[in-house]
């Protein structure tokens, strides 16, 4: 039999209380907050992952709001090209009605007028804005890209925009692949961190000057839309119908050229839009992954915090016999 | 006939004695570290008479306490444990509290915003409010990594103040213990009972036991000795070393923190304890502030520095977002009025991975205009976000670390955090585990020598009865006297 003390009893009986409120209070803690846990070392490893489940969710949140402005730019850029399309189609009516000789030099002449308001719309579509930013001139998004002569004062440059983690998509179309005839227009989608790479191997930043402005030859307004139409009004003007007839074939040029943009900006959008659900449901995922792990199974918390109530009830009642009597009571 | 009476008399004293020790252990039952007493009688040494051997009564031989020392070193050495994983684990929880990004924006989420309002001035780089955003949340991400320091400075010194008041603590046990034991050898001389002196001692020694682990014995000479293991001797009877604590600043402290009390014995700032002690609070503190602080601080620091760096080597190589001037050649100034157009750094370079931290500020070019915050990788290119992405995917490179434990800012602050939570965690069962024990060892000495009011109360009834009984025959011994001398009548 082993002895009991007064002190070991209440020793004892402290110990267990202890035990038992502990527990009670961190369940009161789990079912006001909600949570399962609510510090590092409650889990250390489902901490860690909802950590970075987290950051993975506010990036995704950034990378829809990458895709919501890449949805506008395109949307915007599909318009200019349905316009200019449209556009030159109507030119090449013109020049197709114009280069019989059924028409004399008066009415060529009026229709000259005509022709140039095209070139004045053209114009005015080249020189798009979103908000304070002109879409169509590459890099140089603050210069008008084209002035009225036509002359292109933009660069070649591509805006990408991360539209998914590492998936880059090219945000614009420059006024050299619109305008001027197709030469070089890949759309191969180029990651833009390439040239950043290529630099840390000690290259120095070469002074990018494939500029348009240079008045190198490739740029020149000879070849482009406005060019194009300019002429067509010209050979209007000076009644000159072979002229007209060898436009044809240019103006098919343009148009071919503006709908095969036209098919990869509708690639791109739909390459953009996919994106887009494709991280919406990611972030589903991602929340009901991080609910798993950090939220507090309710309906076990509330029982567990009746089953330890209980507990507590009787300790409470088992101590009431231990702490009151003795055998003093009991002696006369 | 007067043997009857001494014998009466005897008993009478006994029982006296007993009812006494039996009223001591009652009114020190809740008194702390009291041990129950007894009395040892014995019979008075017998006489022989008329050829027979005689009885002669009770004799008191002494009063002791119920002691079992091997229980006592169970108890101190559960204490110490105790109370090392008492105190790891609470400091550990503050360490932890400072990287609770659960319901916070703890360090990784400000990182997080600071690499997407890159991405963010990706979409618009000609934007000039969202470089003062991108400003913004730079400036958010040093504060925040001020603020990981700051708190572990503070946690760090508040352990240092800790230690000062143990070590005070501690100095004032010892004397406590060298007087005890000055008293308890000079009453000892005299045969006087000394069990509620030794407990005094003990429980004293017990409490150092909260500091460290203790080792007691009685030397060759009789000398009670109390000594810290892995330290030395602090009490030699009547003799103590004191400890001393001190301050070195920051350059000369063993642990690089502005706090670092070191502990020594008292006028011997040369040899160091502090890191000798083993088990109770002190071990514990100087193992929280000299292992897990500097190495989550120095974790931080890596992640400063190697944020710092990687953002400025990428941001050093665009053009600021002004129109710039162009030669013949086609090349632009690398200066004009608002100073240098490249090469401009984004925080202010670090010196070393050392402090970096809590040195981590914004470059003043940034700091001042927001046209130097570059997103173009060549001059006048306002639409041009290609050094903005780079910088934004430095977020998933992996650029701390080397060979094969490379991990990018993310994976290495969640490694450090998750090895904070799993060590605070660990702490925590520990401390559940050694609580237990230390209970069950408490438990174990109580039964052994703590006072029962029942088996108190028994003894009281025996005892008193023993006293009637006593006076009794004293009374029947008188009564024998009377009818003697009644012959004579």
């Amino acid at each position: 039999m082993s002895r009991v003390s007064e002190n070991s009893s209440s020793a004892a009986l402290n110990f267990s209380l202890g035990k038992a409120k502990s527990k009670l209070e961190d369940l009161q803690m789990k079912g006001s907050t909600l949570k399962d846990i609510s510090r590092p070392s409650d889990n250390p490893i489902s901490n860690v992952e909802a950590l970075s489940i987290t950051s993975n969710m506010s990036d995704n949140k950034q990378y829809q709001r990458n895709a919501d402005y890449a949805l506008l730019h395109l949307n915007v850029t599909e318009n200019s090209l349905e316009q200019l399309t449209d556009l030159l189609v109507k030119a090449k009516e013109i020049a197709i009605s114009q280069s019989s000789d059924f028409y004399n030099a008066d009415v060529r002449k009026n229709i000259a007028n005509e022709v140039n308001q095209l070139r004045n719309l053209a114009l005015s579509i080249a020189n798009k804005r979103v908000g304070q930013k002109y879409i169509f001139s590459g890099y140089s998004t603050l210069t008008q890209p084209f002035d009225v002569s036509g002359k292109y004062n933009g660069d070649t440059g591509h805006t990408t925009v991360e539209v998914a983690k590492d998936f880059f998509l090219p945000l614009n179309l420059n006024g050299k692949e619109i305008f001027f005839s197709a030469d070089d227009t890949s759309d191969k989608n180029t990651n833009p961190l390439k040239e950043i790479k290529q630099l840390e191997n000690g290259e120095t930043i070469e002074n990018k000057r494939d500029l348009a402005s240079t008045e190198g030859e490739k740029l020149h307004k000879r070849d482009n839309i406005f060019a194009q139409l300019e002429s067509l009004s010209v050979a209007l003007e000076t009644n000159d119908a072979p002229l007209i007839q060898n436009l044809l074939e240019e103006f098919d040029d343009s148009i071919s050229r503006l709908i095969t943009l036209r098919t990869r900006v509708g690639s791109i959008t739909s390459s953009v839009t996919n994106s887009k659900s494709r991280l919406e449901s990611e972030n589903i995922e991602g929340a009901t992954r991080k609910s798993k792990l950090i939220d507090a199974d309710i309906a076990e918390v509330f029982s567990d915090i009746t089953k330890h109530q209980a507990v507590l009830k009787t300790t409470y009642k088992s101590s009431q016999g231990l702490m009151n009597q003795n055998l003093m009571d009991f002696l006369r | 006939m007067s043997d009857l009476l001494n014998i009466g008399r005897t008993g009478l004293n006994a029982s006296k004695k007993s009812l006494e020790t039996t009223g001591h252990n009652i009114s020190n039952v809740n008194t702390e570290g009291y041990s129950r007493q007894r009395v040892n009688q014995t019979t008075n040494s017998p006489i022989t008479k008329g050829g027979t051997v005689h009885g002669t009564g009770v004799r008191i031989k002494s009063v002791t306490r119920i002691n079992d020392d091997f229980v006592n070193k169970r108890l101190e050495k559960a204490i110490s444990n105790g109370e090392f994983f008492e105190q790891r684990m609470e400091r550990m929880t503050q360490v932890e509290d400072i990287f609770n990004d659960l319901d916070s924006d703890g360090l990784n989420q400000v990182i997080n915003k600071f690499f997407n309002s890159f991405r963010e001035l990706a979409n618009q780089p000609e934007n000039e409010t969202i470089r003062s955003v991108v400003r913004d949340q730079a400036n958010l991400v040093v504060q925040d990594f001020r603020r990981i320091q700051d708190n572990l400075n503070s946690i760090s010194s508040g352990i240092d103040e800790n230690m000062k008041a143990e070590v005070t603590d501690i100095n004032q046990t010892l004397e406590h213990i060298a007087n005890l034991n000055k008293k308890i050898q000079s009453l000892e001389a005299i045969h006087e009972e000394v069990g509620d002196l030794r407990d005094q001692r003990d429980l004293a020694v017990r409490n150092l036991a909260k500091s460290f682990n203790v080792h007691t014995y009685q030397d060759n000479k009789g000398q009670f000795v109390v000594a810290a293991r892995g330290v030395g001797t602090l009490v030699t009877a009547t003799q103590v070393q004191r400890l001393q604590i001190g301050t070195s600043n920051k350059e000369n402290s063993t642990n690089g923190l502005p706090g670092s009390a070191d502990i020594f014995f008292e006028g011997k700032p040369a040899h160091l304890l502090t890191r000798k002690f083993q088990g109770g609070s002190l071990a514990s503190l100087a193992k929280v502030r000299n292992e897990e602080i500097v190495a989550i601080k120095n974790k931080v620091d890596t992640i400063a520095y190697n944020l710092t760096k990687s953002v400025n080597a990428i941001h050093r190589r665009g053009y600021v977002n002004r129109n710039l001037d162009v030669n013949e050649q086609g090349s632009v100034s690398s200066i004009d009025s608002k100073g240098p157009t490249t090469g401009i750094n984004f925080f202010k370079e670090p010196t070393g991975p050392g402090d970096a931290a809590i040195n981590m500020s914004l470059s003043t070019a940034v700091q001042e205009d927001l046209t130097n915050i570059v997103t173009a990788l060549g001059p006048n290119s306002p639409g041009d976000n290609r050094v903005s992405l780079a910088i934004s995917k430095i977020q998933h490179e992996r650029i701390v670390g080397d060979g094969e434990g490379q991990a990018t800012l993310e994976e290495f602050y969640l490694q450090a955090v998750g090895k904070i939570g799993l060590e605070a965690g660990k702490a925590k069962l520990d401390a559940e585990q050694a609580d237990g024990l230390t209970a069950q060892a408490v438990s174990i000495r109580e039964r052994l020598v703590g006072v029962s009011i029942d088996e108190e109360a028994a003894n009281m009834v025996k005892y008193q009865h023993a006293y009637q009984a006593s006076a009794k025959i004293m009374q029947t011994a008188d009564e024998m006297f009377k009818t003697v001398i009644g012959i004579k009548r």
